[in-house]
């Protein structure tokens, strides 16, 4: 028998000891195909307890009654009980169009501003880099902070934004922005675009930086004038990190009432209520997690069509 | 009539002038390689040439026209780019056409001139893919297809081989010569190869810290370098400099090397004219003009260092009055390392150098 010179988890068992040996045993099956399951699996676990759990949890809870102010109801199996509810529910529908409202509105704002910004930092000018901080600054802040900032400035006795404008004439008389159904949501949307543009002016300064700068001067010759050149050039360089971004951001409103619970509770009347802030309120004002459960489950259905919809049409997925 | 006229070009980064009034004319339908080190400015010229950036001073014509505040589109030109530059978005159909439809030519006539160019160029197959799916050297020969569509008064070639590999480089190289043959465009080419230099140029500009230290024909650069960086430069083997005195002796003049200690005699025609006797001088010789041989009165004598055979020819190195000389000498040469060598002078290639001021004397 030859004699191997191999330290001591390798090689074929001698002793007693070598059989039972803990360092030896996890050697061996470092060798086989189960090692990289038995790698994944510490992963698997925590995914498992803070992500997978909850979710499913959240589904099973759409099909159950769970009202905590009714617990002489129970908390039985109901069916789709809550999702018919849900197409009779006048003000499911309301939500359903603000919350597209608010989307829309918000992300075309903030890729456009933030795209501006993005193209201006990108020129290396002096002075961009503090520029840079600046424009940064509103994504910093967190969103309880900017709201609570806005609602002052925007107040209907003390806001400096309703004394500017009339000291410029454009307004004739101080103006309650949250408290009119007809500016309540614009007057969200400025706030809420003010804060999240930096969102995109990092991700597409950093696309941006990416580009080389040989295409412009490529196209400086060819005769592109600076439109083209962005919408030829640009936009198309940029189009995988434009996906990432809408879709990122889309989640991001879709899913966070904070906001809209800050500057109005969906208020005046429900004319900034959307399908987040709605979720929140049967839960933690109406006590009723049963119902919103299933409001989250249709949220989250409808963010994965959109995200796959997205994808589709913007084709990013085949580069 | 010539086709680019640069008069005292100048341009700085803050303190930094990295080109000093660059003069040059180019003839209709000439090449002209422009040729240095990295950071020369020979690319900062090429650019300004382009438009893309402005000079500090003097004037840039093309044709009879100063083109100083024309912009890149208006003056005429097509630029082939070191990273090819395509558009990695658009096939490589529109990539060749894109300087024409941004010109508003119409559909049919572009179309008719790309795939003219296409097929010169042998990429007609490659039309309707993108160029992330292209070789480098497919890739090469469609910026040079976008250049060629455009049918432009110059060519601008800013290291266009530098990213292919060393076969692909020696075929595109022909390639580029071919195309300028047929096409006559007067073209300005940047390269840091003295190889390409050679083989495609009508003229060359040899460029050291942003001042052109020779304007001349390839051979004529090659034979007769103004000074000892492109006797230097120039070259491969590197030409040889022996540092010595210009003495005249009992049996005619020579040159004295190694303290005193060596002589080479030279036949006057060798003689660099006007440099008086007992002067200090540097004697540069190609290795080609090197050869073994101990009859004649011209010769170098030292002891051999290194021997590198190559093929076609064996470098060998020798210390000559401390110095290292390469001879290129035939195959299979019977020589040895510390052996005594004795290596005949054509004394009709010789050249002289200031040791001072490296220029040539």
């Amino acid at each position: 028998m030859s004699r191997t010179f191999l330290p001591a988890p390798y090689g074929p068992p001698r002793t007693v000891w070598d059989r039972i040996n803990p360092v030896r045993l996890i050697g061996e099956l470092s060798e086989t195909r189960y090692w990289m399951y038995l790698l994944l699996l510490p992963s698997a676990l925590l995914i498992t307890a803070v992500v997978l759990y909850p979710t499913l949890y959240g589904m099973q809870m759409s099909f159950r009654e769970m009202r905590l102010n009714r617990p002489d109801l129970g908390t039985g199996f109901v069916g789709l009980r809550h999702y018919e509810r849900m197409l009779s529910d006048p003000v499911f529908w309301v939500s359903l169009r603000n919350t597209a409202v608010w989307v829309t509105f918000s992300i075309v704002i903030e890729f456009v501003v933030g795209l501006i910004a993005a193209l201006a930092l990108n020129r290396n000018l002096p002075g961009t880099k503090v520029l840079a901080v600046l424009i940064l600054l509103p994504y910093f802040l967190p969103n309880v902070v900017a709201g609570h900032m806005w609602a002052l400035m925007l107040d209907p006795r003390l806001g400096v934004i309703n004394d500017l404008l009339v000291r410029i004439g454009l307004l004739e008389g101080y103006k309650a922005w949250f408290a009119d159904p007809g500016t309540a949501m614009a007057a969200a949307i400025v706030v809420e675009a003010w804060h999240s543009f930096p969102f995109f002016t990092l991700l597409l300064l950093a696309g941006l930086k990416g580009i080389p700068t040989d295409l412009y001067k490529a196209a400086d010759i060819d005769g592109a004038g600076p439109f083209a050149q962005l919408r030829l050039i640009t936009l198309p360089m940029l189009r995988t990190i434009i996906a990432a971004a809408v879709i990122l951001r889309v989640i991001g409103l879709v899913n966070s009432p904070d906001l809209l619970l800050i500057l109005t509770s969906g208020g005046p009347g429900r004319s900034t209520q959307v399908l987040s802030l709605y979720a929140f309120q049967t839960a933690y004002r109406d006590f009723n997690f049963g119902y919103a459960g299933a409001l989250s489950v249709v949220m989250f259905v409808f963010l994965m069509v959109f995200a796959w919809a997205y994808i589709r049409i913007t084709k990013v997925n085949q580069e | 009539m010539s086709t680019l006229t640069l008069r005292g070009v100048r341009k700085s980064f803050g303190l930094l002038e990295v080109l000093h009034n660059v003069d040059l004319e180019l003839e209709d339908g000439g090449f002209l390689v422009l040729l240095g080190p990295s950071g020369c400015g020979k690319s900062t010229l090429l650019s300004i040439i382009a438009g893309l950036e402005p000079a500090s001073g003097g004037d840039v014509l093309i044709g009879e026209r100063v083109v100083n505040d024309v912009h890149p589109k208006d003056r005429n030109i097509a630029m082939v780019f070191q990273s090819y530059a395509l558009y990695p978005t658009m096939t490589v159909e529109r990539n060749m056409g894109f300087g024409l439809e941004m010109r508003g030519v119409p559909t049919a006539e572009r179309d008719g001139k790309v795939l003219d160019a296409a097929r010169l160029l042998q990429v007609e197959h490659l039309l309707a893919r993108k160029p992330g799916q292209l070789s480098g050297g497919q890739r090469q020969r469609v910026a040079m297809g976008r250049a060629i569509v455009r049918d432009p008064e110059l060519f601008l070639f800013d290291e266009p081989l530098s990213n292919l590999d060393a076969k692909l480089r020696v075929e595109m190289r022909t390639e580029i010569k071919r195309l300028h043959d047929r096409l006559g465009t007067t073209v300005v080419y940047v390269t840091h190869d003295q190889v390409e230099a050679m083989t495609l140029g009508t003229r060359v500009a040899v460029m050291r810290e942003g001042v052109i230290q020779q304007l001349a024909d390839p051979q004529t650069i090659y034979d007769r370098p103004a000074n000892m960086f492109v006797a230097g430069f120039i070259g491969s083997p590197a030409m040889n400099f022996i540092s010595g005195v210009l003495e005249a002796g009992p049996g005619g003049p020579a040159f004295v090397y190694e303290a005193g200690r060596l002589r080479l005699s030279l036949p006057e025609p060798a003689m660099p004219r006007g440099v008086a006797m007992g002067r200090p001088v540097i004697l540069g010789t190609r290795p080609e003009h090197l050869t073994l041989g101990s009859g004649s009165a011209a010769r170098l004598s030292g002891t051999i260092d290194v021997v590198e055979p190559t093929g076609p020819d064996t470098m060998v190195v020798a210390m000559i009055g401390g110095q290292p000389v390469t001879a290129r000498l035939p195959p299979r040469v019977a020589l040895r390392p510390g052996e005594p060598v004795e290596l005949a002078v054509d004394t009709s290639a010789l050249n002289f150098f200031d040791p001072e001021s490296g220029e040539r004397l």
